[in-house]
């Protein structure tokens, strides 16, 4: 007590400095101990819902004529599909609320994912939102330390809304019907990305067991949704 | 005025900001521009009450090829009914109607559905050969009332040049003898005469064209890189644990600095 008093003493600075460091560390541990054993949520079972819209699909047409440009869409001049790009997605129910970066292809063809665990992306060879068929947006589940944008995807049920910024303003708000989880080598490529004869949205996060030898999750969850 | 100004400054901003978002890195320019899908509704022929979906994703001339379909003939001979399926070529690019059924026993047999959708360019076989050739081999035919597909090869120039000048047409073949009229049940094979005519008869039938997603992906997303779901020490433990453990070395060594000091 003198000591305090009186002044410095290497004796007590060392006293002081080892509960900060103890009682730090503790924090810190429990910290980073909860943060990897909060793995993110599974897509219920009755969550599964629909992944094909309910509008009358106009592609099964029972014509056997081949479709002409007549009965495709004209395809949009760049500024018109400058103004369709998507910059921002929300989702309230899930709290997630993001800008929008481009995504493209990997040099082995897989799908690229955001650059940033906390912003989604939009892949930009698919549709825009709005237009008819799939608009597909991705977003990491998780960093190596914490949640992602899309940690919540898992708990998204039929019926949320989810709301796309374009750039020309319009804001383009889709239901979801349907939430699923894929094991990776079953991705389902048709249901994500095959033509849908309505606007479409699928959102894309990773989920299931996490492989820390290969660091990639085994599967991914989708979210299916339509215009609203 | 100055609103107005500010507003327009501000869109302008804004717009190369989003322009800079979506420019093109070389990389993936390159990768989507050598990549282009296209779709295959497939629908049901000779009333065979089956459906699908194939895309096609040619890139050079490596197709890779995802394809579900339900709603086939199941069995044959009581094993799985193999259905042999291909790319068709070089004529009209279209599925043939009823008006094809030339012989009028009920089917559009494989030949007579030929001015429509042209001969095989491919075999969409499940192992070994995909040419023309191998178009009705079928130990390497997906077998059984649903396919799906998914295989990459490579595709002939004509193939190629067929699906990009829109004449590729998907058909899978092999009906249920069961829905054939009788006298078609007592037919042979126009193209295996070894077989009865329902074998090699086509059962689902669509035209190729672009897909909406100009370019479909590989498999899946790696969205993830684990921070919620390790069952490994992260870097905050780490830490967290290096912390205690200097404590414990500070408390411990307390010991050796002198309790007082006297200036």
């Amino acid at each position: 007590m003198r000591n305090v008093v009186k002044g410095w003493s290497p004796r007590s600075a060392a006293t002081t400095l080892a509960i900060v460091l103890a009682v730090g560390g503790i924090a810190a541990f429990v910290v980073g101990y909860a943060n990897r054993r909060m793995p993110p949520p599974r897509p219920s079972a009755a969550a599964a819902g629909r992944i094909t819209p309910t509008t009358a699909p106009a592609l099964r047409s029972t014509s056997t004529a081949r479709p002409t440009a007549s009965t495709r869409p004209a395809t949009p001049s760049a500024a018109t599909r400058f103004g369709r790009l998507p910059i921002s997605i929300s989702i309230p129910s899930i709290g997630v609320q993001s800008p929008i970066v481009g995504l493209g292809l990997n040099a082995d063809g897989t799908v690229e994912v955001p650059s940033s665990f906390h912003e989604a992306g939009w892949y930009r060879y698919g549709v825009e939102p709005g237009q008819n068929g799939p608009s597909v947006y991705l977003g990491h589940v998780d960093s190596t330390s914490g949640p992602g944008v899309f940690y919540r995807l898992g708990a998204l049920r039929p019926g949320d809304h989810v709301v796309i910024q374009r750039a020309d303003g319009r804001l383009v708000t889709f239901v979801i019907t349907g939430v699923r989880q894929y094991s990776k080598t079953a991705f389902p490529t048709l249901d994500v990305y095959a033509d849908t004869a309505v606007p479409t949205i699928r959102l894309v996060t990773c989920g299931g067991a996490f492989d820390s030898a290969t660091h990639h999750y085994l599967s991914n969850i989708v979210a299916f949704g339509q215009l609203a | 005025m100055r609103f107005k100004k500010l507003a327009v400054a501000f869109a302008a901003s804004g717009g190369a900001a989003a322009l800079a978002l979506f420019a093109l890195n070389p990389a993936t320019a390159q990768a989507a521009g050598a990549s282009t899908s296209y779709e295959a509704n497939l629908q049901a022929i000779n009333g065979s009450n089956a459906s699908g979906t194939l895309m096609l994703t040619l890139n050079g001339d490596q197709a890779t090829i995802t394809e579900h379909a339900t709603g086939l003939a199941a069995t044959f001979s009581g094993k799985p009914y193999p259905h042999v399926q291909h790319i068709h070529i070089g004529a009209k690019g279209t599925c043939p109607t009823t008006s094809a059924d030339t012989n009028g026993d009920g089917v559009i047999s494989t030949t007579e559905g030929g001015p429509s959708y042209g001969a095989i360019g491919a075999t969409l076989s499940t192992s070994g050969p995909t040419t023309p050739a191998s178009g009705t081999v079928l130990n390497i035919a997906p077998s059984g009332a649903t396919i799906d597909y998914n295989r990459t090869f490579t595709l002939d120039a004509a193939t190629v040049a067929s699906i990009q000048g829109n004449t590729g047409v998907i058909v899978v073949h092999g009906l249920d003898p069961a829905t054939l009229s009788t006298k078609a049940q007592a037919e042979k094979s126009d193209l295996v005469p070894s077989l009865p005519l329902a074998a090699t008869s086509p059962a689902l039938c669509g035209a190729l064209v672009a897909a909406q997603t100009t370019a479909v992906p590989a498999g899946g997303a790696a969205t993830g890189a684990g921070g919620t779901s390790h069952t490994e020490r992260n870097t905050l433990e780490v830490l967290g644990l290096a912390m205690v453990a200097g404590s414990v070395l500070l408390i411990g060594g307390r010991k050796l600095i002198p309790a007082r000091t006297r200036s």
